[in-house]
């Protein structure tokens, strides 16, 4: 073999080389680490060997560090008390059954199941008894949380009721602001 | 995730509410016709106390049969919550925004040991 020809074959050789795969070189287990890591996998961590006992002081730890930790208490910020109920009296009862029976008719579109005398007598009615019990102190609002009253319904209905005591939207603002109410 | 004591059965009227503290999470605690919910007290539209406002019931519209409205009700079984701040409102069942069921309010479970109420956080 001539010294080119030696040279040439050498740099085969070189090449073959670096272009071989290398086993590990690219991250991946080579296949002996992969058969251990089956075997370990197989039996496990065996008690005594290193691995078992780092485990075991991991654990020891965490316990430890739970212990130590301080036990969350509930504090308790506030406490709201339910929404009051009404009383059950008997007038109660009645008026928040006739209340029902109104609202249902209205739901139905059944206006003319109550006559306007029957409503102008309610309308009067509870018209005194709330300014009755505004004036004792008794202040609470004319209508309750579960109430489908619209702006529309009591814009149309506090008109009629000024116009009904030939009021003014004006004079009624005057008594509020002199009164403070 | 812990079951921590909150108070006897015994001792919370339905309708009532009670703003707790566990660590860093403050909940507030609902019971509604015998059941009871937990959820957190931070508003998720600003950060307001969701759980101290109103408890309202949820209003449904009623359509006839041509889709026009009959009118505005309040639901006999479903009940809502109101943020007191900007008036952000939760489904009590769920937490969940009334608008956007997408959006819904950290939920605790809630644990009932004989008379005692516990909530898991």
């Amino acid at each position: 073999m001539s010294s080119h020809e030696a040279t040439k074959s050498l740099k085969k050789t070189a090449a073959k080389k670096a272009l071989a795969p290398k086993a590990g070189a690219d991250g991946d287990p080579t296949p002996a680490q992969k058969a251990a890591f089956a075997k370990a996998m197989y039996e496990g961590v065996k008690p005594g060997i290193k691995t078992a006992r780092k485990i075991a002081q991991e654990k020891s730890d965490k316990a430890k560090s739970d212990a130590e930790k301080p036990v969350q208490k509930v504090e308790i910020l506030r406490k709201i008390a339910a929404p009051a109920t009404p009383v059950e009296t008997p007038d109660t009862k009645r008026a928040l059954q006739l209340a029902a029976d109104i609202e249902k008719a209205t739901q139905d579109g059944d206006f003319e199941r109550f006559q306007p005398e029957a409503q102008q007598a309610l309308i009067g009615a509870l018209c005194r008894l709330y300014s009755a019990n505004n004036d004792m102190g008794n202040h609470f609002g004319a209508v309750g949380q579960r109430s489908a009253v619209t702006a529309t319904d009591v814009m149309v209905l506090c008109g009629a009721l000024l116009k009904a005591v030939d009021l003014q939207v004006f004079e009624l603002g005057l008594w509020q602001s002199w009164s403070s109410r | 995730m812990a079951e921590q004591f909150v108070c006897k059965s015994s001792e919370f009227k339905n309708g009532e509410r009670q703003i707790i503290r566990i660590g860093e999470e403050e909940i507030g605690v609902f019971k509604h016709e015998d059941e009871y919910f937990a959820y957190s007290n931070f508003c998720l539209h600003q950060g307001g106390p969701a759980c101290e406002g109103l408890t309202i019931a949820r209003v449904e519209e009623h359509l006839r049969a041509d889709k026009t409205s009959m009118g505005l009700s309040f639901s006999e079984k479903d009940m809502n919550f109101v943020c007191p701040w900007h008036g952000y409102e939760y489904d009590m069942r769920t937490g969940a925004h009334v608008a956007d069921p997408k959006v819904r309010l950290r939920k605790y479970d809630i644990v009932k040991k004989g008379d005692d109420i516990y909530v898991v956080a």
